[in-house]
């Protein structure tokens, strides 16, 4: 034991003042604009107030009508089926998109990353616009080609699709442009992962006589499992949380069909100006999915055997 | 021969495949792109229109004439510089003391604080944050998109992984030596090592804040504040959307990261990549 | 509290000068310069293009208000709540939706307009003037009101050889509505009706026939037998193919206006603005007629819309901002130079009496739609809204949604709407016959 550990604790402080002065700043901002809030929040969530007449203690009351409101369990549901419809999709390209952008000898790569990528970087106000304009029932671009479709093919004809009007396709609009807008960004962290791959266990694998598929199934693959269930993770948080999309894309129409958790909230919140019930939503949902991460996460560790 | 011909067919049939996605893609920009330069009624012919006919630049005109766009340009610039300049400050110093201070008392409690609270989704916070920053007199100011967001968690945590792997004890203790102070040891060899990583941070905290809608949205209450995203936002007026400016607009405010994108493409990734470390 | 001193100061001065000049608004030619403002204000597309037509009569009379017309387009509501909230970026003025009125007066947040309006009262539909009294005090004052009837397009009723006078009920709309479909071979329907858009048609038929969401206590009362009468018209409407599934305002909508897609517009009085407004080429060939009614000899208006004027607490300028309140509102020169602009039909009653009210209308082919509209305004059944409407309103639109999509029956619908609307708002369901 050196004599360090001997020294006093105001001692030990003042040797290390600059820890405290250089972390202070960012402490500031983050109690201030991090852990105050949540407090805050905390304490919103007990509360019936809309921000301008007085608040009123209400107890458990928001939480107990949440068991009740039929629009919060909407939104989880069209949350959740949302997720179910895109994330599946999105999964499969971005994982062949990265084997691609990994495997040296193709061409065309940088163009694939670029195109595939840029949608990360692009307003989602502005994308969702477009699509808006792509998917207009009378004049928009998707119909179009299904009647173009329908006039060349022989066989059946399609109708042309309510993309925006209808409950029932509301939400494969919005998927379609959740995977054109996320697909990219698993790729990236796709190729990320492969690129952690040792080539060694290839080149081993190859002597052993292992074909492609194989070395897919036995060392991709396992490998690759901590990546999936990142990107799993993320985008189940992404999915509950989105807002631009729907806000702009749908208003979370018709009726409640592609409302998800985040535009409820915004609606809870900004529109109807429930803060301690939308608080309390918050909460609630911040816990579930937070544990629900967690389960997740225990599919980390590839297997061992 | 036989085999060459093969190859070069599969090369050929791959580049196609390649193409054809790429070019989907592309597709959503290309019709931004077209749709500014048309006049309002060509937006919504059928069948579409592939290339405007007539080409026309009065929807920029008109968006620069008719709303804020200059305004909001240099709101979203400002912005999207301060918020980037005030997180890579505030997360390299604080990401430098919890890397090289090891000796700090509750050093290692205060980092799982920070730690903890990158769990929290911002869904939980903004209300309080809004009525927070009302009563401070921040709303519908540059402050009030800056900083909630600054004190990046994810962000401490990224630099000081970086400087506990990268800036060595020595370097350190050399230029204490050499008697330079705290601070310029930051400053003069902290920094310059960690460029990577704050480059990275740098962008992934860019990106955010050129693109944030629904903040905006909720803080920003004057035309003269308005942030591009918004400013765009809002021309969807309830019945008649000027749909020529919205695209025009809409070209401009995504040109910029596009640009900037084709020129630092690996920094672009590295920062997405980064970002995605959190858990 | 000074704030109070010095508004019923203004109201003493206000009334004094209203109790010397006559009621008709003739005080207008006297010039005011000791207001000197720049004013702010918030309306939608054709309310602001209205109040923005104002400026120069009023400019006359108060040449040193510089007023600034915003069209603030979408989310209008939230935003203004927001800057409420926040205490800054609310309008000197701000239009408002008639059935959000209710709930801003418990804020606290509005100026209190009831000393300077209170000579203005009896003038007011008393219908719409209840809306912005909370407590007593009034902080909005009505502007236009909505009521309702059939925009029809002559040319194709010509075509098609259809008398509109001919439609009584709304069987009978439907009726013609199938023959028009059938002679056009399917390229023209009776109506547009989207799936996103019921509950604006949902509110018309249930005002038309006297059913409703709250009863004057704020209880429940959504599971009546008048709204399921309304709901069975609605079925008809959407199930008997005449209507095409394009949402209210959606550029077909519009463009439909210019076209033979689309043949009548079920719609309130301030429709006519919007299509001169977007269809201006079209002048002469629209004509109206009344609402059809339920069964025969029944009400054949309803209401739909109207707005309100308010001057939020946070502004600097409130007198200057109550001068064009004013001028805007509560003058018969304004008020009908507003209908005369734009098709905005106004709340102050005392204008019905003009007899601008009776002139022929070359925009609808020379017909005397203003009196059409004003027929049997004072028999609309009054609608309660509650602070909730607008929530109300969500639950109802999104559950008449699936109401269609499923093909619910009308009274497990209602009932389910009952249940929620109970759960979600807190409110009690009213006893009574109701089954």
């Amino acid at each position: 034991m050196s004599q360090k550990y001997h020294m006093s604790l105001r001692h030990r402080l003042w040797q290390n003042r600059y820890f405290y002065i250089f972390i202070s700043p960012f402490f500031t901002i983050f109690i201030l604009f991090g852990i105050y809030p949540l407090a805050f929040s905390l304490y919103l969530s007990f509360v019936k107030w809309d921000g301008l007449t007085p608040a009123t203690f209400v107890g458990l009351e928001n939480f107990l009508t949440l068991f009740q409101d039929d629009e919060f369990h909407a939104s989880l549901w069209n949350t959740v089926a949302i997720g179910a419809i895109y994330i599946a999709p999105m999964f499969l390209l971005a994982f062949l998109f990265a084997q691609i952008l990994n495997s040296e000898r193709l061409p065309l790569r940088g163009l694939l990353r670029t195109s595939v990528f840029l949608p990360c970087i692009t307003p989602m106000v502005v994308i969702a616009i477009v699509f808006s304009l792509l998917y207009s029932a009378e004049s928009g671009l998707f119909n179009f080609l299904i009647k173009v479709g329908n006039a060349m093919l022989p066989w059946g004809k399609i109708d042309p699709i309510p993309w925006l009007e209808s409950e029932r396709w509301s939400k494969v609009s919005v998927s379609i442009l959740l995977v054109w807008r996320w697909t990219g960004y698993n790729m990236v962290l796709m190729l990320a992962g492969l690129q952690g791959i040792p080539l060694q266990l290839y080149e081993a694998a190859t002597i052993d006589g292992a074909g492609r598929w194989r070395q897919m199934w036995h060392i991709t693959l396992p490998l690759m499992r901590p990546t999936f269930v990142f990107c799993g993770i993320m985008s189940l948080i992404g999915t509950f949380y989105m807002f631009d999309e729907v806000f702009v894309l749908t208003r979370g129409g018709p009726g409640m069909s592609s409302t998800n958790f985040g535009l409820f909230l915004f609606n809870q919140a900004f529109t109807d100006f429930r803060f301690g019930y939308a608080s309390a939503a918050a909460y609630t949902v911040a816990v579930g999915v937070f544990l629900t991460s967690l389960i997740i996460l225990r599919w980390r560790k590839p297997r061992t055997d | 021969m036989r085999m060459h011909f093969s190859l070069w067919l599969k090369w050929a049939l791959c580049a196609l495949a390649l193409a054809i996605i790429a070019l989907i893609f592309l597709f959503p920009y290309y019709w931004l792109f077209i749709s500014a330069f048309k006049t309002r009624e060509k937006i919504f012919t059928m069948p579409p229109q592939f290339v405007p006919d007539p080409w026309v630049l009065s929807n920029f005109t008109d968006v620069f004439q008719m709303t804020h766009l200059a305004g909001a340009f240099l709101n979203s610039t400002i912005i999207a510089l301060g918020h980037v300049a005030l997180t890579l400050f505030l997360c390299s110093l604080g990401g430098y003391a919890f890397a090289k201070f090891r000796r700090a008392p509750g050093r290692e409690a205060l980092f799982a604080f920070v730690l903890g609270a990158m769990m929290i989704p911002m869904a939980v916070t903004m209300i309080p944050l809004f009525v927070m920053l009302a009563r401070l007199r921040l709303v519908d100011t540059y402050w009030a998109m800056i900083l909630p967001g600054a004190a990046n968690a994810f962000g401490l945590f990224w630099v000081r992984q970086y400087i506990e792997s990268n800036v060595h004890d020595d370097l350190l203790a050399a230029a204490r030596v050499d008697g330079c102070t705290e601070f310029g040891l930051y400053w003069r060899i902290v920094l310059p090592v960690a460029q990577p990583a704050l480059a990275a941070l740098g962008i992934l905290t860019l990106i955010g804040s050129w693109n944030n809608l629904m903040w905006a949205f909720i803080v920003l209450r004057t035309e003269r504040m308005y942030t591009m995203p918004l400013l765009i936002y809002l021309l969807q007026g309830e019945r008649r959307v000027p749909y020529g400016m919205v695209m025009a607009g809409g070209l401009l405010a995504t040109l910029p990261l596009i640009i900037a994108f084709l020129f630092f493409q690996r920094a672009f990734i590295r920062g997405i990549t980064a970002g995605a470390l959190k858990a | 509290m000074s704030l109070r001193c010095f508004t019923g100061f203004l109201g003493l001065l206000a009334c004094a000068a209203g109790c010397t000049a006559s009621v008709s608004g003739a005080d207008v030619s006297i010039q005011d310069t000791a207001v000197k403002a720049s004013l702010e204000v918030w309306g939608w597309n054709i309310a602001a293009a209205s109040l923005e037509k104002l400026l120069p009569t009023f400019n006359e009379r108060y040449p040193d208000i510089n007023v600034s017309i915003h069209m603030s387009g979408t989310d209008m509501q939230s935003r203004f709540l927001l800057s409420l909230v926040a205490g800054v970026g609310a309008p000197d003025i701000s239009q408002l939706q008639l059935v959000d009125a209710p709930r801003f007066g418990p804020s606290g947040r509005m100026m209190d307009l009831t000393d300077l309006a209170a000579k203005y009262e009896k003038r007011f539909s008393p219908a719409f003037w209840r809306n912005c009294v909370h407590n007593g005090r009034v902080y909005a004052i009505p502007w236009d009101m909505g009521p309702c009837a059939v925009f029809y397009k002559r040319d194709l009723f010509a075509r098609y050889a259809i008398d509109p006078d001919t439609i009584e009920t709304w069987d009978d709309y439907i009726a013609v509505g199938r023959r028009i479909v059938a002679l056009s071979n399917g390229q023209t329907r009776m109506l547009a009706l989207a799936t996103q858009g019921l509950i604006g048609t949902f509110e018309i038929l249930i005002q038309q026939v006297g059913g409703g969401v709250f009863d004057e206590q704020g209880r429940i009362i959504i599971r009546s037998p008048e709204n399921a009468a309304a709901l069975e018209i609605l079925r008809g409407l959407l199930t008997s193919g005449i209507a095409t599934p394009v949402d209210v305002f959606s550029h077909e909508y519009l463009a439909s206006l210019q076209n033979d897609t689309i043949a009548t517009y079920p719609m309130a009085v301030w429709f006519g603005g919007s299509i001169k407004d977007y269809a201006e080429p079209t002048a002469g060939n629209w004509g109206v007629f009344r609402l059809p009614a339920f069964y025969p000899g029944g009400l054949r208006t309803s209401n739909l819309g109207g707005s309100v004027l308010v001057i939020p607490e946070q502004g600097e300028q409130k007198e200057a901002a109550w001068k064009f309140v004013e001028y805007a509102l509560c003058t018969e020169e304004a008020q009908l130079a507003q209908y005369r602009n734009f098709d905005l039909f106004p709340c102050l009653m005392t204008t019905f009496d003009d007899p601008f009210f009776d002139e022929p209308d070359p925009f609808y082919g020379g017909q005397r739609v203003r009196r059409l509209f004003a027929t049997d305004i004072e028999k609309i059944p009054v609608l309660n809204r509650t602070e909730d409407w607008n929530q109300a309103l969500r639950y109802i639109g999104q559950g008449l949604s699936q109401w269609h999509d499923k093909r619910l029956d009308h009274s497990a619908f209602l009932q389910d709407m009952e249940r929620k609307l109970q759960r979600r708002l807190g409110r009690d369901v009213a006893p009574g016959p109701s089954q």
